[in-house]
């Protein structure tokens, strides 16, 4: 990685490809796309490596590299904000970038600056991005915050029985729980709904059926190839 | 229509005696861990009940200083810790903790420079289903038992943490129990205690015992808040014993013809840098006339000489503690503890029950202390008597299950010095010498030359302090040997064969899995644990 600031006199010359084709099996997702995400594929929490602290991702397979879900379009459009996003940082008030990220290349792809030294079309979109992931982070720091307060997260081991004889077990993934939910009390239940924290918790634990389907994704592919 | 004479409901307390004396008021003496740990304990159990006539009041003297024995723990700790609802993340922030998996013993069998066993806190591979020492045995091929059934060895010479900054509080991928700071461990307990759980706090001086007719203890008289009415007492003043030993006559059972060692010098030695690894587990160094701790927290580290002063000077004990802590010894001064090894003949006498170093003290050879001030609180918080009524019947209970649990742990300390082959110094030598050895243990040895302990046998008690586990590391760590008959394991062969290659797999993939101790502590502390 080469962070660097955005800077039309140093970048003018750099021009932007299309993200990356390969979509990671697990996907970090931000609160506003909780809706979108979970009609199309499970949204869970996991947690983070370094912190140990819980973020929510989509489930788009179910091992590194299986991506069951296709392109965008087959998911009914349906493309996370830190897909996007990739080559792009926010630097408190800056935009930074990878200069060694694949997205960056002198000769292929649109430019990133027009001649006036300002933002072409691709980079406006990155820019709007940016901004909705800004506060996106915010609202998904809040939802979960509010959960832990409430006790409510609880892990749930995920083990799959393959057409094939092959076995998975998933582990370190979390959802919203039902039972502890139905046990807060009211003043909680009106907190948590006027927040819009309850539709998220809902979104997140309706997606689970999306498991099951995503598993028959999986055997119809296998009995194909 | 005119009602019926009234019907007569038969007097159903005719069942019960006509006057009982329920138990509601807790009185606790002494506010070190054992004092705050038992305080919390009951508390908690009995949340429901507290603030509705049940009550814990904890009386210290705002003039003693804790003792602060023992800063080893085992993973029991952690069960207690959560079932009384503290944050492990708090505990790291609050105590200088660092991870214990276990401990190393060096120079216990021959006294050589390479001798040393694990005995790590991690049960070895498929232990429910299998006995794999025979096993082990008879391949006889030159590795180490615990590094043949168990990964923690191996994490430990490496440095690693027994978990990592994803796992939840309290939850372990190798099992682990703390080292910490007991001078800062009882504070925390007591915010908890006070701030959570509702236990009263009172700074006082214990002036005189006030007891009623029968023989309980009635009520103290303290100089500072006047006088203390309780229905049962716990004796937490510590070596005093100033209910249990002076008040209620109990005496001491010494044992220190079995355990020799009657003195220890402690040091706190500071790390050469911030960034200098952390031991996760005790280390026990065997000396001449006793045996050195070095216990590592992430602040400094602990080390003390416990030694018998029949068998060494003060002098030569602690040139010892100087030598192995070596140049950073230089300007330390070693503090000295007096050791009497025993325990009271009867720990709950009347209405008066003795947890912690009232009850007893031994070496902290395997950290018993603080295991054992978590077994009694519990068994007094489950079997709360209703009332003064049924006391006595609970009373021997708890002396039966507390003498036997006292009586395997001087079994299981003693062991560790019977299985030696050093004859190079007189301490070691008459820790062989048979009077000085319990009949049980004679016994076990005597069994255990034919058959392995394990899971079912001999050990059928429901908390057992040290699990069978625990005796087959230590024997088998320090070179003895249960006679095996090969053709008697070729039924379970695969399943041992199987057990034996997950463990290498597993040892593997933890070693490369886990993060570097300090590295841990340090994200606990700036992180946090999640709570699941």
């Amino acid at each position: 990685m080469a962070i660097e600031l955005l800077d039309p006199r140093q970048h003018g010359h750099l021009r932007l490809r299309a993200a990356a084709p390969e979509v990671p099996h697990f996907v970090q997702i931000l609160a506003p796309e909780f809706a979108a995400a979970a009609a199309c594929c499970p949204v869970l929490f996991t947690k983070d490596t370094t912190t140990g602290g819980f973020f929510a991702g989509a489930m788009f397979g179910f091992k590194p590299g299986e991506n069951l879900l296709g392109p965008p379009e087959e998911r009914g459009g349906f493309n996370p904000l830190m897909l996007q996003r990739e080559g792009f940082f926010i630097s408190e008030q800056n935009i930074a970038i990878d200069r060694e990220h694949a997205r960056f290349s002198e000769t292929e792809g649109e430019p990133l600056f027009d001649g006036a030294q300002q933002p072409a079309d691709g980079l406006r979109a990155i820019q709007r991005t940016l901004g909705n992931i800004h506060q996106g982070l915010e609202q998904t720091r809040a939802f979960i915050t509010a959960l832990l307060e409430l006790q409510l997260i609880e892990s749930i081991d995920i083990a799959l029985n393959f057409d094939g004889g092959e076995r998975l077990t998933l582990q370190g993934l979390y959802t919203v729980s039902l039972d502890r939910l139905r046990d807060i009390d009211d003043a909680a239940a009106l907190r948590l709904f006027r927040a819009g924290h309850l539709q998220l918790a809902y979104a997140m634990v309706g997606s689970l059926k999306q498991v099951p389907r995503l598993a028959r994704l999986r055997n119809q592919r296998a009995a194909r190839s | 229509m005119s009602a019926g004479p009234p019907v007569d409901i038969p007097p159903r307390l005719a069942f019960h005696p006509a006057m009982v004396h329920a138990v509601r008021k807790i009185v606790i003496v002494g506010g070190g861990t054992a004092g705050w740990l038992t305080a919390g304990v009951i508390a908690a159990k009995h949340k429901s009940r507290m603030g509705a006539g049940f009550s814990v009041t904890l009386v210290e003297s705002p003039n003693t200083p804790i003792i602060g024995v023992g800063e080893g723990t085992w993973p029991t700790l952690r069960s207690t810790l959560a079932r009384i609802g503290v944050s492990e993340t708090e505990l790291f922030r609050q105590c200088d903790v660092a991870f214990k998996q276990g401990a190393r013993f060096t120079g216990w069998t021959t006294g050589a420079r390479d001798d040393f066993y694990y005995h790590p806190l991690m049960l070895p591979q498929s232990f429910g289903q299998l006995n794999l020492v025979p096993h082990w045995l008879a391949r006889d091929d030159g590795r180490s038992f615990c590094d043949a059934v168990c990964p923690q060895g191996r994490l430990c010479d490496d440095g690693l943490a027994p978990k990592t900054i994803a796992t939840a509080e309290f939850e372990a991928v190798a099992n682990y129990s703390y080292h910490l700071d007991a001078g800062k461990f009882a504070p925390f307990l007591q915010r908890h205690c006070c701030e959570k759980l509702g236990v009263r706090h009172v700074l006082a001086d214990v002036r005189r015992v006030n007891l009623a007719e029968n023989g309980d203890i009635r009520s103290l008289d303290t100089a500072q808040a006047g006088e203390f009415e309780g229905d049962l007492f716990v004796d937490c003043t510590g070596f005093r014993a100033l209910l249990i030993g002076e008040t209620m006559g109990v005496p001491f059972k010494d044992c220190g013809d079995v355990l020799f060692c009657d003195r220890a010098l402690a040091m706190q030695v500071p790390y050469a840098s911030d960034a200098a690894p952390i031991a996760s587990q005790t280390i026990s160094a065997a000396r001449p006339a006793g045996w050195i701790w070095d216990i590592g927290l992430p602040t400094r580290r602990g080390v003390g000489h416990v030694y018998s002063s029949r068998h060494t000077s003060d002098e030569d004990a602690e040139r010892e503690l100087r030598a192995y802590i070596g140049p950073a010894a230089a300007g330390l001064t070693a503090r000295k503890i007096p050791i009497r090894s025993g325990h009271r003949e009867t720990f709950w006498k009347r209405n008066c029950v003795a947890v912690g170093l009232a009850a007893g003290f031994l070496e902290p050879l395997e950290a018993s202390a603080i295991v054992l001030v978590e077994l009694s609180a519990k068994l007094i918080a489950e079997q709360m008597p209703a009332c003064r009524e049924v006391m006595d019947l609970i009373a021997a209970r708890f002396n039966a299950t507390t003498h036997y649990r006292w009586g395997r742990i001087i079994d299981f300390l003693k062991l560790h010095y019977v299985l030696t082959r050093r004859t190079d110094s007189a301490f070691w030598r008459d820790n062989l010498l048979p009077e000085t050895i319990p009949d049980r243990l004679k016994d076990l040895l005597l069994l255990w030359s034919h058959q392995s302990p394990w899971f079912h046998d001999e050990f059928d008690r429901v908390e057992e302090v040290f699990p069978a586990a625990s005796y087959q590391y230590v024997l088998y760590g320090m070179g003895f040997r249960t006679q095996v008959e090969a053709s008697a394991l070729e039924g379970d062969a695969k399943n041992a064969e199987r057990a034996l290659r997950e463990n290498a797999i597993q040892t593997e993939r933890l070693r490369a899995g886990l993060p570097r101790h300090r590295d841990l502590i340090r994200k606990i502390v700036e992180h946090g644990m999640q709570a699941v």
